[in-house]
């Protein structure tokens, strides 16, 4: 299914992407951050598949601790794949060639619209579900946590992703086109909020630059 | 039913119905694959494949849409074993009618690369393993739909054409907007598919008829008349709980409009059932479909760009060896950078087409032009010009390009047309005819004329159309041969008028030895403009040619209200002014080179360069100017008061600035490389690669001679590039868990080589322990530390 591109493209949050939380940008990388949200609205194409499914749907046994503990108390589970669609990839390629820093814009842009227009759809589920009295958690994808990629093979062959939204996934488990996302949403007959993978078992933790500072991505 | 009937056209042909949604209704439990379905649930395939002959279907889809390598890998069962099960199925269904059996086959369920990582030829070699099972288990025909991906069916087609002799229908499937998920038009799947040689064409899936029929109008019109037109939609468009809500009636009652545009098979795909079939029995038998009255023109294309040459189209020149220094040196190291950077600023400049020449003496011309046109087709979607003489050449570049290409060319010698035409025919490409042969170039109009004549005899005989034919009358050089110029005209209006092809003319060649080249280029393309030119190869970047383009669209009323002309003029004066600020702020600032690069502006930067090169050799102008430059910006970054876009904005304008150094080095006649080499890779199974682009950059900024591999790229290949270039750092980077195993082994591969290279690492889920324990030499945890190390490694 075909999503709209949202209103706003927060430039906010592409700073952040970027290593550059807080910093009020100068002229020019205002400029860029226009420039980059142009180009990014002409080719993004945002599509989506989902399909509620029993627990038994995926290997869930095999799939980490993480993801069991973010399903504890689901009784079924709502798998949704996303995509900013083939002609992101192709505007990125190009610009790499003629202008890292805008190419370097566009791409940190494009995750954050991805999420903007994943946070949208779910927000639109999750008032679909509450008039069937049923509750989501948040989304939880493979790669979190101690889930492994490979869960992203069964989640696309599960939503057909392929036919669905042109997403598919390399032997690598690496999802394609490069802007995309999937992402499992536990349900249950009461209130369920799922649970962060937290930082013990991610794999930046040595790394993080937010927990130097004392914080978390998710603060 | 004969297969015959499919291609007379004179009455209709029915198709079967949607399988999936059928199997489910029947019985298929959520998780279990439809593709196991003649092997786990045989007389329930088998029944609704004789619901459908019941109800009228001639043609059935043998239940073999997933099988394919990938998907059956974990099932235990062989794909040979499943496909002849699945069509045993459909043919026991089908034996009560007479009717025919297609070998079903849908996308592989992995995206080729540059999309994803599967490689052109490893797609067509799983679809011919598919393919050949189908012809063994007695398919009577291949039907290749629902691919949304013209590259992939460019391989599905060219597997059949290769691997049995059944006619072959091929479907795409197209979203609301007219294009498929990977941007492909009606048309360029149209031309593709049919120069390929696909039998009939068709749509299916994604919509309901309604929505289809523009789209299948488009179709019916871009084929050949004779070609049998398709489709197949779904019962109408999916809830967001994916059930399909058109009844029968309501799909037949929007089918009936598709009798007047030219289609002669019709079926139905998801959500259709056996009864939806039937009553498209009863409104279409008895009935003849209408003729198609398809539009000739000439076309090349991409999947997204589709151009018709109607009218003077820019072939852009600059991807071409001869005479360039800088392409050459690119050409010789393997460095495709260079080249995809000039695609994209011809197609910026305004080209609508670019040439592709790789015959450079030294280098393996069929290897580096398929390499190009790999490349270029990743970052353009220009159609591509493949020009080169050699054979071998051309096959491997036609084998790969995505959609329909243009070669560059034969001539009147037979020795030619019979090594290259048969290449066009099979891979559906338009070709140039240059007016010699093995007497040379005739010096009159009439004999180039002769020539063509000969030329067109040919490719008639071959059964390439005229609309694909291009004559090139062949620019002489006014310094030498003054007359010649008015022969070339004269030979070019006869071409179009009496052999109904197409001209091209290599523009600029008329002024060699002459100053002030701009003047006579433009005045000849100008005269050759109005004598009927379509193709001229020229330099887009060159303002007064595309000016003399765009005015002569305006003066012939093909830029309507003159809408393009102005888009591209309008701001000329503004320009103009800031281009003479720009040279200000030069003249006026002690090192403006320095300033331009520390604040991030592009065309100051470039334009300070030029004006340092007038006075100062390159490499002092790199040691004095811009990497101070770039130091005080990445001291700032490392100090946490610039930031990242900053320093990328610093990055590119001394990019642009190094392109004048590097052109300046060039024209001296030397290398560029002064610091020393280093081969840079995103390895195999990763395609995130902005990172390694980063890094790339701001290598190339101090000075560093970067052979970028790209991404994907296997330990071999790595290999073989550090051992060709004698580099000292490789720089590798991976993304993701799933692809660091691949950069170990990148690592092993430089070691048991013994190659005398130091290793950098960088990548998201990469930490310094990590590094140490894959074998690399370095961590970089950013950009500035590759350089930082570069200069460790390298000095």
């Amino acid at each position: 299914m075909n999503l709209p591109l949202p209103d706003t493209i927060s430039h906010e949050e592409t700073l952040r992407y970027l290593g550059a939380s807080g910093w009020q940008p100068d002229g020019a990388t205002r400029a860029l951050l226009q420039k980059a949200e142009e180009l990014l609205r002409a080719s993004a194409q945002p599509r989506a598949v989902w399909r509620e499914l029993p627990l038994e749907a995926l290997p869930l046994a095999e799939s980490g601790q993480d993801l069991a503990r973010h399903l504890q108390g689901c009784d079924a589970m709502l798998l949704l794949a996303a995509t900013l669609g083939s002609g992101v990839d192709s505007l990125l390629r190009r610009l790499e060639l003629s202008d890292i820093a805008l190419a370097t814009a566009a791409d940190a842009m494009a995750a954050v619209l991805l999420e903007t227009v994943c946070d949208t759809l779910e927000s639109q589920l999750r008032a679909d579900y509450r008039q069937k009295d049923r509750w989501l958690t948040s989304r939880y994808a493979p790669g979190y946590g101690d889930c492994p990629l490979t869960l992203n093979e069964d989640l696309c062959l599960m939503l057909d992703t392929v036919r669905g939204c042109g997403l598919a996934v390399t032997p690598q488990h690496l999802l394609t086109p490069r802007k995309s996302t999937t992402a499992i949403l536990g349900l249950a007959d009461h209130p369920v909020t799922g649970a962060r993978a937290g930082c013990a078992h991610c794999l930046l933790k040595e790394t993080c630059i937010y927990r130097k500072r004392g914080m978390t991505c998710a603060d | 039913m004969r297969i015959d009937t499919v291609f007379q056209r004179k009455e209709y042909v029915f198709l079967d119905g949607g399988m999936g949604t059928e199997l489910q209704k029947r019985g298929l439990r959520p998780g279990q694959m439809p593709e196991l379905a003649a092997l786990t649930m045989p007389e329930t395939l088998t029944a609704i494949h004789r619901d459908y002959v019941r109800a009228g279907a001639q043609i059935l889809n043998a239940n073999t849409f997933g099988a394919n390598p990938k998907k059956l890998a974990r099932t235990g069962y062989s794909l040979e074993q499943v496909v002849s099960a699945s069509i045993a199925c459909a043919r026991q269904a089908a034996a009560e009618t007479g009717a025919l059996v297609a070998l079903d086959i849908g996308p592989l369920g992995e995206l080729l690369a540059p999309a994803g990582t599967l490689a052109f030829e490893d797609a067509c070699t799983q679809f011919a393993q598919i393919i050949r099972a189908g012809a063994a288990a007695g398919a009577d025909l291949v039907m290749l739909e629902t691919m949304t991906d013209l590259y992939e069916l460019k391989a599905a087609i060219l597997a059949a054409k290769e691997n049995c002799t059944l006619p072959v229908f091929t479907s795409m499937s197209f979203e609301a907007r007219g294009r498929t998920f990977t941007g492909c038009t009606v048309e360029s799947y149209a031309v593709t598919a049919a120069g390929l040689g696909a039998d009939a064409v068709g749509i299916n899936c994604s919509l309901g008829p309604a929505e289809i029929l523009p789209f299948a109008r488009r179709l019916c019109r871009s084929v050949p008349a004779g070609m049998p037109v398709f489709v197949k939609p779904n019962a109408g468009l999916p809830d967001p709980d994916g059930s399909y809500r058109l009844d029968a009636a309501g799909f037949v009652e929007q089918m009936k409009e598709y009798q007047s545009i030219g289609i002669s098979m019709v079926g139905g795909c998801c959500g259709t059932t056996p009864e939806y079939i039937q009553r498209l029995h009863e409104e279409f038998s008895g009935k003849t479909p209408a003729q198609k009255v398809p539009l000739r023109h000439s076309t090349l294309c991409t999947p997204v760009r589709f151009v018709e040459v109607d009218g003077i189209t820019v072939v852009g020149e600059r991807i071409n060896p001869t005479g360039k220094k800088r392409l050459q040196e690119a050409l010789r190291q393997g460095d495709t950078a260079y080249p995809c950077g000039q695609a994209v600023s011809q197609a910026e400049a305004g080209a609508e087409v670019l040439d592709v020449n790789a015959g450079l003496p030294g280098i393996d011309e069929a290897a580096v032009l398929e390499t190009l046109v790999r490349e270029l087709q990743a970052v353009t979607d220009l159609p591509l010009q493949l020009d080169s003489s050699d054979a071998a050449a051309l096959e491997r570049a036609l084998r790969i390009y995505n959609g329909k290409p243009i070669v560059n060319s034969v001539n009147g010698k037979q020795e030619t047309l019979d090594a290259i035409l048969p290449l066009c025919k099979k891979y559906g490409a338009a070709v140039v005819g240059l007016a010699l042969d093995e007497n040379g170039i005739p010096p009159t109009a009439e004999g180039r004329f002769a020539v063509a004549q000969r030329i067109v005899a040919a490719t008639d005989a071959i059964g390439i159309p005229r609309e694909d034919v291009y004559i090139d009358c062949l620019t002489l050089t006014a310094s030498a041969q003054q007359e010649g110029a008015a022969e070339t005209l004269k030979a070019l209006s006869r071409c179009k008028q009496e052999l109904g092809v197409r001209t091209v003319l290599g523009v600029s060649n008329i002024s060699f030895g002459l100053p002030c080249r701009g003047y006579l280029n433009t005045t000849f393309l100008t005269m050759a403009m109005a004598a009927g030119l379509d193709l001229a190869i020229m330099n887009p970047n060159t303002p007064e040619m595309m000016a003399a383009v765009r005015a002569f669209r305006v003066l012939t009323a093909q830029d309507v209200q003159s809408a393009d002309y102005v888009a591209a003029y309008a701001n000329v004066q503004l320009q103009a002014t800031q281009t003479v600020t720009a040279a200000a702020a030069v003249t006026q600032s002690g090192d403006a080179l320095f300033e331009a690069v520390r604040r991030g502006l592009k065309a100051e930067a470039r334009a300070a360069a030029d004006a340092a090169l007038q006075s100062r050799e390159p490499l002092e102008v790199v040691n004095t100017s811009l990497i101070p430059a770039l130091d005080a910006v990445g001291d700032g970054f490392e100090k946490g008061t610039v930031f990242l876009p900053q320093l990328l904005q610093s990055a590119t304008a001394a990019q642009a600035a190094f392109e004048a150094v590097k052109a300046a080095i060039a024209r001296t006649g030397q290398t560029s490389g002064g610091k020393g080499r280093i081969v840079i890779a995103t390895v195999e199974g990763d395609v995130h690669d902005i990172g390694k682009n980063i890094v790339r950059v701001i290598l190339e900024n101090y000075g560093y001679d970067v052979l970028d591999l790209g991404r994907d790229v296997p330990p071999a290949k790595v290999v073989e590039a550090v051992r060709a270039t004698g580099a000292r750092l490789v720089g590798l980077s991976a993304l993701m868990t799933t692809t660091v195993p691949a950069m170990q082994a990148t690592i092993e591969a430089l070691h048991a080589e013994g190659l005398p290279c130091k290793v950098m690492v960088g990548g998201a889920v990469l930490t310094p322990n990590y590094a140490k324990q894959i074998g690399a030499d370095f961590y970089a945890k950013d950009a500035k530390a590759s350089a930082d190390i570069a200069k460790e490694v390298l000095g």
